[in-house]
């Protein structure tokens, strides 16, 4: 952003009038445009299939998957994702910026292409909790399944579905996209920059969003029955699915392209957009957590496209890729999938390590212990989270000598991990700690993740894994560090940076209720789960033997409790926006720079060019400072 | 002091959490055995672990805790290089152990001694097959107790996962290729089988069971076969039946497809002739009749799977057995 003056003088044009406004981006462009795309799905295949002379010309898989690609494109064509590039492609002048698509004046702002970053942050944390909400839901209703033997309320067929699509939404709708969002606000102004490096592309990746997520949930009540191959979606068992599948794979694609675009855009934010004076090694940790998970997304993201794409053509082009019979590789199916799968738990976690580095502290009023160790082992999870994909396959009947190697890089990352936890701990140590709601679910998640990072250790050791595989004690641990984990660090994230993003303050009271009930609930809901996979349950189970019937009933009982203390979160984000207390530039009393801003910041961010002079952290220090607003003359950018 | 009471304090409540509840199922072969020492060598890691970590928790949580209005910061400490290098190393040091004594016993545990019995294991949408040296095929496994025991396991359609929570080894089997899976049975007895890779709809209930029995035992079981049973009971288990249906003479509980204890009324309701006939197509060819309420999920498999003879013993058995 290099013309802050032109910020405060900007007036949004006269909006289009007549029959203008049907071809000006939007809504109603939306309404003619899409159908054309719809149209298309259908007649384009139709069209080449008779043109061909194959029959039957409607075949419900190629019609699905042709109508995933197009009736989407033209969906955000209407919207006008596309208006500037395609304006520019055609060699017409551009039209000069008028910043009319940047910031949000009314509600309607958050209903179409905005190329403010913070707009998009919000567009995407509320539309993440929707999707939590849903994915929870489906929880509730197979926990209800599953609080008995037997068939209560649902067949196989639907059971599984409601287990696929729980983990598809928390994963891809949820806990990647609600880190993207968080990043997206918080990002350019904590390294002092007026945006984004990419606003519309920003725009872009993230009306994908909800395009990936109306796919997921159409799928389910596709006719035929939905994706029921659970969300590794292993083959050849996802290639011989109802039609619902097809939505799976489509839908898992418009995420991943949503994800790719926005971490792209967050690598080059960070490395060419901070402030003067901000040195790699002045960055604060959340910026580091993104740039390393920006990689990982980077490299890893189009492998699980290429699963995905597989996958589906073996069912809908009758390719051979994962099907023995056709000369196909069966495991490597599984080999693509965790090479993304597996740095994908990394991509759920590290910008949760950035927010809890934050939140720990600020709240804790120390600087950050071991600073760059602290760097440095994000970026030892980088380049050792590539390195472990295969611990997913000890049982599946790989190559026998891959089991030990990845068994000791496996170990290995525990390491990193456990330097994280330990500089943590030694922040904490004799500062003056303040426990504020983010601060609760910082110390829940610091609890948590300890025990779902030592059964990942026991997970690690192959013949433990070989015991344990599969079983409860797998969705144990993955709820340990997904929910424990990633979740808890969401929550906190959205509590500490909910004044600035609202411009008022959340109830404290309802905060610290919320977390109690659900550090309560989740214990009770998830660690039971170890006892019953080692005893032999089985996961992926619409029935199971009756002497688990007892503990899985109380499981139930309780995931119900751990659902219900989401009301009190919801409810305390939405009266707060309306009826909370205002919120101070900074009330927290923190040093990086996004609170050095109004809660909301202006529209630009910052009015002037933040000078830094010095590290983030640094509380306790006399006459520390992190940034300097105003400075006459920038000053070189220091050693440190 | 106090942070060391506190230590304690959680490492004996994790203890007791460790020791007191049976966590892992009895031991019943050689491999499950060395398993159990591997997870308990690295729960004793872990309890130490957990302990230090929630010890510094509370100590902090108690001791540090600002007033509410005390607005100060607290000692600017920014790091100390020897603890730092001290907390990569130890537990480097401690998943260094732990590796080395899981790779000697993943060692020990696929060592199938130079005599062993090979069972070859066939998995299919729902029902588990195993082949003796001697050509027979059973519904279930039955092995001789301290003998070595190699399975060589495969699929014939999707993935599915063998597993007995007593044996501990557990192996995926996979279409297209054969892995193998040794186990040294060590208890007498009657353990589970269970599939724990998501197979279909009837995955919940694709299980069998596996018996341990004598030597001796075991060597008038490869001569006479099983105990014996109507020939169609053998054929209905072999194929999987009863992961998706109710029969009561074959203790099937199966709830995916139709309750086939309702055949005759099913066949009546059917009018598609007589109940032979009607058994056998809807066996061969699933679709042409679908009960009301059900849809087309049977496998259209069994056409060629079942041979011809062991049909009519299947159709018969469920012709006596049905009301």
């Amino acid at each position: 952003m290099t013309d802050l003056a032109h910020a405060h003088d900007h007036h949004a044009p006269a909006p289009p009038t007549g029959w203008r406004r049907l071809t000006a981006p939007g809504w109603l462009r939306v309404l003619w445009v899409t159908p054309i795309g719809f149209g298309l799905g259908i007649g384009l295949p139709v069209l080449l299939r008779w043109a061909a002379g194959w029959h039957p010309l409607w075949d419900g898989a190629v019609l699905v998957t042709v109508e995933l690609v197009t009736t989407p494109v033209f969906f955000l064509i209407g919207l006008g994702g596309f208006d500037y590039w395609a304006h520019y492609a055609s060699g017409r002048p551009t039209r000069p910026e008028d910043h009319s698509g940047h910031g949000a004046h009314s509600w309607r702002d958050y209903f179409r292409i905005n190329t403010d970053h913070k707009v998009i942050g919000i567009q995407y944390v509320v539309t993440t909790i929707i999707f939590f909400c849903i994915g929870g839901l489906l929880a509730m209703l197979f926990r209800a399944e599953l609080a008995q033997p037997g068939d209560q309320f649902f067949n196989p067929q639907t059971f599984n579905v409601l287990v696929s699509n729980h983990a598809a939404l928390m994963i891809f709708l949820f806990v990647i996209p609600a880190f993207a969002g968080l990043g997206n606000y918080v990002i350019p102004l904590m390294i002092g920059a007026g945006d984004m490096a990419f606003p519309r592309l920003n725009a872009l990746s993230f009306w994908l969003l909800p395009i990936a997520g109306t796919i997921l949930v159409a799928g389910m009540v596709t006719p035929g029955g939905g994706p029921s191959a659970g969300w590794t979606c292993y083959a050849p068992l996802c290639s011989h699915q109802p039609l619902g599948q097809v939505f799976f794979n489509m839908g898992v694609q418009w995420a991943g392209a949503s994800s790719i675009m926005t971490a792209l855009n967050f690598l080059v934010t960070i490395i060419t957009m901070r402030a003067p004076g901000m040195t790699f090694w002045r960055m604060p940790l959340l910026v580091w957590a993104n740039f390393t998970t920006s990689m990982l997304v980077v490299i890893a993201t189009p492998f699980i496209a290429g699963s995905q794409f597989f996958v589906m053509f073996d069912r809908v082009m009758h390719t051979n890729f994962f099907e023995a019979n056709g000369g196909g590789y069966v495991l490597g199916y599984q080999h693509i999938f965790w090479f993304y799968s597996h740095p994908a738990v990394y991509i759920m976690m590290l910008p949760g390590f950035g927010i809890i580095s934050e939140v720990i502290s600020v709240m804790s009023r120390k600087p950050i212990f071991g600073y760059r160790l602290m760097a440095l082992s994000l970026m030892a999870i980088l380049v050792l989270g590539f390195s472990v994909w295969a611990h997913h396959m000890f049982v599946a009947g790989m190559a026998g000598w891959l089991r030990v190697p990845m068994m000791v890089t496996s170990m290995v990352i525990a390491v990193p991990t456990g330097i994280k936890i330990f500089s943590w701990l030694a922040t904490m140590w004799e500062g003056r700690l303040h426990f504020t709601t983010p601060m609760l679910f910082a110390l829940g998640f610091l609890s948590m993740f300890v025990i779902g990072g030592l059964s990942g250790v026991y997970l690690a050791s192959v013949p433990i894994d070989i015991h344990a595989s599969d079983t409860y004690f797998i969705v144990a641990h993955i709820h340990y560090v997904l929910f424990g984990g990633s979740v808890f660090t969401i929550f906190s994230g959205i509590y500490y940076w909910y004044p600035k993003m609202t411009g008022r303050m959340y109830n404290e009271r309802l905060g610290k209720l919320h977390f109690w009930l659900t550090f309560t609930g989740f214990n009770l809901t998830f660690f039971p789960m170890h006892y019953i996979g080692l005893q032999g349950m089985p996961r992926r189970v619409a029935d199971y033997a009756s002497r688990f019937a007892d503990i899985n009933l109380f499981i139930s009982i309780a995931s119900f409790g751990l659902g219900a203390s989401t009301l009190v979160f919801l409810y305390n984000m939405v009266y707060s926006w309306k009826h909370g207390e205002a919120a101070e530039g900074n009330p927290w009393r923190a040093m990086t720079l996004e609170w050095q801003v109004s809660s909301p910041p202006p529209i630009f961010n910052f009015d002037e060019i933040p000078q830094v002079v010095g590290n983030p952290y640094e509380y306790g220090v006399p006459g520390a400072r992190h940034a300097i607003f105003g400075a006459p003359h920038p000053e070189p950018v220091g050693a440190d | 002091m106090q942070l060391l009471g506190l230590g304690a304090v959680a490492a004996a409540i994790t203890t007791a959490v460790a020791l007191l509840i049976p966590w892992l199922p009895e031991s019943a072969s050689k491999e499950s055995t060395r398993i159990h020492f591997v997870y308990w060598f690295t729960t004793v890691i872990a309890i130490v672990v957990f302990a230090a970590v929630v010890a510094v928790l509370a100590y902090s949580v108690i001791h540090f805790r600002a007033r509410p209005d005390d607005d100060s910061d607290g000692p600017p400490t920014h790091g100390h290089t020897t603890l730092e290098i001290v907390w990569t190393a130890i537990p480097a040091v401690l998943v260094t152990a732990i590796a080395i004594v899981s790779a000697v016993v993943l060692a020990q545990n696929g060592n199938a001694g130079h005599d062993p019995l090979v069972v070859k294991v066939t998995a299919q949408q729902f029902a588990w097959e195993f082949t003796y040296p001697n050509g027979k095929t059973y519904g279930s496994l039955t092995v001789p107790k301290g003998r070595h025991v190699k399975l060589e396991i495969t699929a014939k359609d999707v993935i599915h996962s063998f597993w007995v929570p007593q044996f501990s080894q557990k192996q995926d089997a996979v279409p297209g290729q054969t892995n193998s899976l040794v186990i040294t049975p060590t208890h007498l007895g009657t353990f589970p089988v269970i599939c724990t890779e998501l197979c279909g709809l009837g995955h919940a209930l694709m299980r069998s069971h596996a018996d341990v029995v004598t030597p001796a035992k075991f060597t008038s079981f490869m001569k006479n076969g099983a105990s014996a049973g109507p020939p169609g009971l053998a054929v209905f288990n072999q194929n999987g039946c009863s992961s998706c249906h109710t029969f009561k003479p074959a203790n099937a509980t199966g709830k995916v497809g139709p309750d086939l204890d309702d055949l005759k009324a099913s066949a009546a309701k059917a009018n598609r002739g007589p109940l032979d006939k009607f058994i056998e197509e809807s066996i061969v060819d699933p679709a042409a009749y679908i009960a009301p309420g059900y849809s087309d999920l049977m496998p259209h498999i069994f056409k060629e799977q079942i041979p011809p003879d062991q049909l009519q013993q299947l159709v018969h058995y469920l012709s006596q057995g049905a009301k």
